[in-house]
Order: structure tokens, then sequence, then C-alpha cells
């Protein structure tokens, strides 16, 4: 950025009309640099989850990212994933008898294209994701603006999806559902040492939303959520490591409401070595329409109470454990290993466990037996 | 009005004023470029002594990304002007100089270096982002700003020297 | 909520006042200190999280949707 007295003078006309677009005065020109390099990532999960001392979904993920620099204000990103997943996930509650086995496989990419400018970024992104049964596609648009003095950074986005459901049982056929985000942040450098963001994001929905496999899943045909994300790192001088602590309120129109809170330490060791242990707390209300594991007095399991009483039976219930009430903490440690300027190596083990009696603040829901998952995590990345 | 324009209206005007604050203004071109006198890696570092001569002074630090690209830069201007009058000399900022020296080892210098952990020039010159370069003429008095460093900034810091030194050969 | 809304950003912004000047911002530059970090890592971490509770999002939006059982 030259600055000879005459240009000061004078403020750039794009400027003025950008900073008229956002009602910000004041705003000149952008600020980012597009990376100086590209990289190229590999990485592998294997998830595998237990419940009541049996075996339920196991998952195999490889993927791959690539981002390159293009010219000398645009960036591009993108990456692919294979998921394969199989196992038995319980038609209701954690009922293990009757549980439904599948294998399937999600194959997804996606890719996005950033412009950087004197003092913000523009990106544009799609996303594909395909199942047997579910095919989603996404396109979005994020902007960033910053500061003069490159000390805060306002975020903006704006991302839709449509969805085609067409489940292998038949149940429905040709479901869809579309959604609409709007993100709305802010990150400012608060000390040489500390940094902190705050996000602010708004999702309405609107379609099929029940899941297909589960008996007596009948969801409302929308959905709203709302998330209120704030983030802070900070570097300890005494250890030359660095803090990561986050936490997410989430709240939607199923009358969910959710805490998480995150806490990642990375210490920096000799040798291009680091280890970064981690730790989530995650606690969540039901939905409204979730019913217990008490079934109607006269017919039994499955069957929600009141059903052999002539209950309306278009009226909302799901015995999905995900919108019930309770609590769940993740733990984990991750090893990683610089090689060189051009290699990075890391090996991520994390264990997760939920439930009900685990929800803070109030009673989580009653009658689901625990569930625990293990994850374990390879990755490879060369930069050049 | 709504209450809904009201309150967008009203998020607006806190964003604007969050962004109203306003950080020290960079040196006007023709003002007496500041005096400093730094510990080099040859002994001090004095822009008084550099009177007479067209002196590039480099604002860096070793965690800065574009300052790796801008070192063989700046060590071909030097060489290729430093017989008619150009001075480059790059000003370190890390809070610790071991890590200055560590990217000096990587990539060499072939120009004064002068140390300034406790970041006084800097403040002086009124510098805005990292890396940024200052042009002073022989008389003493700032001719150029620059801030950043791409490759197409190569081609337009060459001809302001240039300019400055009197013609194109 | 209306109120954190609000008032948040400003908060935010006007926190710290003591504007972090260029140079000192060495620490800042580290990898660890910026938010979001490995890009595979944290879909991966997003995808297990939505796949088991009812909570999703916040750090961005666009992702697009799973059958995810």
């Amino acid at each position: 950025m030259t600055t000879s007295l005459q240009e000061r003078d004078a403020p750039p006309l794009a400027a003025s009309l950008l900073a008229a677009a956002l009602l910000l005065p004041g705003v000149q020109a952008l600020a980012d640099e597009p990376p100086a390099g590209g990289s190229i990532s590999l990485r592998y999960l294997d998830y595998a989850d237990r419940q009541s001392g049996l075996d339920r979904i196991h998952a195999h993920s490889p993927s791959i990212a690539v981002t390159a620099p293009v010219a000398s204000d645009w960036s591009i990103e993108g990456t692919l994933t294979a998921d394969d997943v199989s196992g038995a996930s319980p038609r209701y509650h954690t009922a293990i008898s009757g549980a439904s086995h599948m294998h399937d496989e999600r194959k997804a990419g996606d890719v996005a294209v950033t412009r950087y400018f004197r003092r913000g970024t523009l990106t544009a992104g799609a996303a594909y994701s395909t199942e047997h049964d579910y095919v989603s596609r996404a396109l979005s648009l994020n902007g960033t603006v910053s500061s003069e003095d490159n000390n805060t950074t306002w975020a903006f986005g704006l991302a839709g999806s449509r969805d085609s459901i067409n489940p292998v049982n038949h149940l429905v056929v040709d479901e869809h559902k579309r959604t609409v985000s709007v993100l709305a942040g802010v990150t400012r450098v608060l000390t040489p040492n500390d940094i902190g963001q705050l996000t602010l994001t708004r999702t309405n929905g609107s379609g099929y939303y029940n899941d297909p496999y589960k008996l007596f899943d009948n969801r409302p045909r929308s959905r709203r959520e709302n998330t209120v994300l704030l983030r802070w790192n900070h570097y300890v001088d005494a250890t030359g490591g660095t803090t990561r602590l986050g936490y997410r309120y989430f709240s939607d129109s199923y009358r969910i409401r959710a805490h998480t809170l995150s806490a990642e330490y990375v210490q920096p060791l000799a040798d291009g070595w680091s280890l970064v242990p981690e730790l989530r707390l995650y606690s969540q209300s039901a939905a409204y329409f979730y019913y217990d594991p008490v079934y109607d007095a006269a017919l039994g399991a499955p069957f929600p109470p009141g059903f052999a009483n002539g209950a309306d039976p278009n009226r909302l219930t799901s015995p999905d454990q995900r919108l019930s009430g309770f609590g769940a903490v993740t733990a984990g440690l991750k090893v990683v290993r610089e090689i060189g300027k051009v290699w990075t190596v890391d090996v991520k083990v994390e264990g997760y466990e939920q439930r009900g009696s685990w929800r803070l603040f109030h009673d989580g829901s009653p009658g689901l037996a625990p569930l625990h998952a293990r994850m374990l995590q390879v990755g490879l990345t060369r930069r050049w | 009005m709504s209450a809904r324009t009201t309150r967008v209206l009203r998020m607006a005007l806190v964003l604007a004023a969050a962004l109203e604050a306003a950080p020290a203004s960079a040196l006007d071109k023709g003002i007496p470029a500041p005096q400093f006198d730094l510990p080099g890696k040859d002994g001090a570092v004095q822009l008084a002594k550099l009177q007479g001569r067209l002196v590039y002074v480099d604002f860096w630090a070793s965690w800065c990304g574009p300052c790796r690209q801008s070192f063989p830069w700046m060590n071909e201007m030097q060489a290729r002007y430093g017989a008619r009058g150009l001075q480059v000399v790059g000003v370190n900022l890390d809070a610790k100089s071991d890590d200055a020296r560590r990217f000096l080892a990587e990539t060499p210098a072939r120009f004064t270096i002068a140390f300034d952990p406790a970041g006084a020039t800097p403040r002086a010159y009124g510098i805005k982002g990292m890396p940024s370069s200052v042009l002073i003429g022989p008389d003493g008095k700032v001719l150029y700003e620059h801030a950043g460093f791409k490759e197409a900034d190569r081609a337009e810091l060459e001809q302001v020297i240039q300019k400055a030194l009197g013609g194109v050969k | 909520m209306k109120v954190i809304v609000l008032i948040a950003p400003a908060l935010l912004a006007l926190a710290g006042c003591a504007t972090v000047q260029p140079w000192e911002k060495g620490k800042l530059a580290k990898p660890e200190m910026t938010f979001g970090g490995d890009k595979l890592e944290t879909r991966y971490a997003d995808h297990v999280y939505t796949s088991r509770e009812a909570a999703a999002g916040g750090a961005g939006v666009g992702g697009g949707g799973c059958g995810c059982n």
C-alpha cells in the first residue's frame, strides 16, 4: 500500500462505495494476504461406538484437502472425503434387538475460491455430498473486512443447502430439505498474547427432518437454529504453549438448548514435536417431542404412550437418543511432528462418552444406556 | 421505521464506532526521517552517518511471511544500485534477537542489518504493517513509504529507487 | 439474547483498547494462535458431533448435510 501525500487526501471511490454499502465510515481499502504457498493434506478417521456392551457403528473415512494460491490475489481450496459407515443403529431409544443394520458409503467434495482485497476477503464455496439415500448440495458466500490496523476483522456469511432424501426402506420417496444460514462475527486482537472471536449464526430450514430408519419418528417440517460461539486463544510466555478455549450456546425451535465448552492446549516441544491435549464438555436439553423409553400401557415398546387409546397418529414424536437430554465428555490427545519446513504428521486419539445423567444444571432423559465412542485420526500435510 | 430496521441500524452504528478507532498516522512525504542509532551485526547503525546516500529502510521480523520473499529482492537491489549510492538497512523487530539470527542463517542478507527489539524506531516512523519500507533521500527526507511485499510490488519499488537515483541505466 | 447480540460486538471491539502494533504480532502469527486449525480435523469433529448430538455448527456456514447415522 503506497501512500504519497496526494493519494492519501483523495479517498478511493471504491472504498467509499464499500463503506457506504456496509454502513461503515472509515473503513479504507482491504487487508489480507493470500497464502504464500500451497499445501496438500491427507487425513484418515477411524470411528467406532459401543452401547450396552455391543458394537454399534463403525466408520472409516479418508480425505484429502488441497489449497493453492492463484495469481497474486486469489486462492483456491478443495476437499474430497469418502465415509464408509457400517453397523447397527437402534430403531428406537437404545434398543439392541431389531436394530437396523446398515452399510453405506458417502462421498463428499467441496471447493472454495477466495479473492483477497487490500482490507478483506471474499470467498465463494460449493459443497456436494452423496450416499445411497441422501444427496446434499450447498452454496456459500463469506466475506471478511479488517480495520486499518488489522486488529479487528468482521466476518459475514450466507449459505444455502438443498437435500434430497430417498430412504432405502421406501418409507418416503423423494423428500426434500432446504436451509438458509447467515453468519456474523468479529475477531479482535486483544494483546500481543491474546486474540478473541465472537460468531453468531442463524439457520432456517424446511422440509423432511425425520429419521426414516427410526420408529415413530415424526418431527416438525421446519427448524430454526441459533448459535453463539465465543473463542479465545492465549499464548503462555512461560511455556511457549497456547491455550485454545471455546464456548458455544445453541438453541433451536425443537426447544433444544445446548452448551459446549472446549479446551485445547498446544505445547511445542523440542525437534518439531508438539503435544495437544483436549477436553470437551457438552450438555443438551431434550427436544419437546422426544419421548422417554416409557411405552404405551397396552402395546408396550416401542409404541409411545397413548398410542392404543387413539392418540393423533400425526403428532410429533421421536425416540432418537440424539434428541434426548444428556451430557457428554470428550478427552483426547494429539501428537504432532513437524519435519523440516515442509512436512507435518500427526496422530490423534479421542474417547467420547454420552450419558443422560451427565446433563448440566437439569436432569437428563432417563432410561437410555450410555454411548461410548473412540476416534483415531492420522494426518499428513505437505507444504510448498 | 420497524423495530427490526432500528435494530439493524443500531448494530451498524456500533460496528462503525468500533472501526473508527484510528491508529497513529504514517509519516508525511518530505519531512525529515526520524533518527535512529541501533546495534547491528557489525557495529552500530546510525541514520545520521548515512546522510548523502539513498537509504531504503525495511522493517522486518522472522515471523513475517512476506519478509522471507523480500530479502532476495533487497539483496538484488543492494548489489545493483549500491555503487550508485543506495544503502538498504533492514531493521529487525523480533522481541528475541535469536529468532532473527536463525532467520538470517536460512535467508542471508547482503545489506546492513540493525536490531530494534524494543520497537522504538517503527513507532517513530508510524509503521502500520509488516513488512514496511521507507525510502529516505540523501538529504534525510522521506521520499516514499510502502507496506506489505508481493511479487507485483518488485517492479514498482525498483522504479521508485531508480527515479530517486536519477534516471534509468 | 437480543441484548448480547447488540452489546457483545461492541465490547469485543473495544476490549484491549491498547492497540497492538504490527511489529508486536509475532506470537499471534503462530498457527496455533489462529482460529479454525486444521481444516480436515475440524471437519471430522463437526461430522462426528452432528451425528451424535443435536447441536450443530457455530464457526462457519455452508457445509452441506448428510444422512448421518
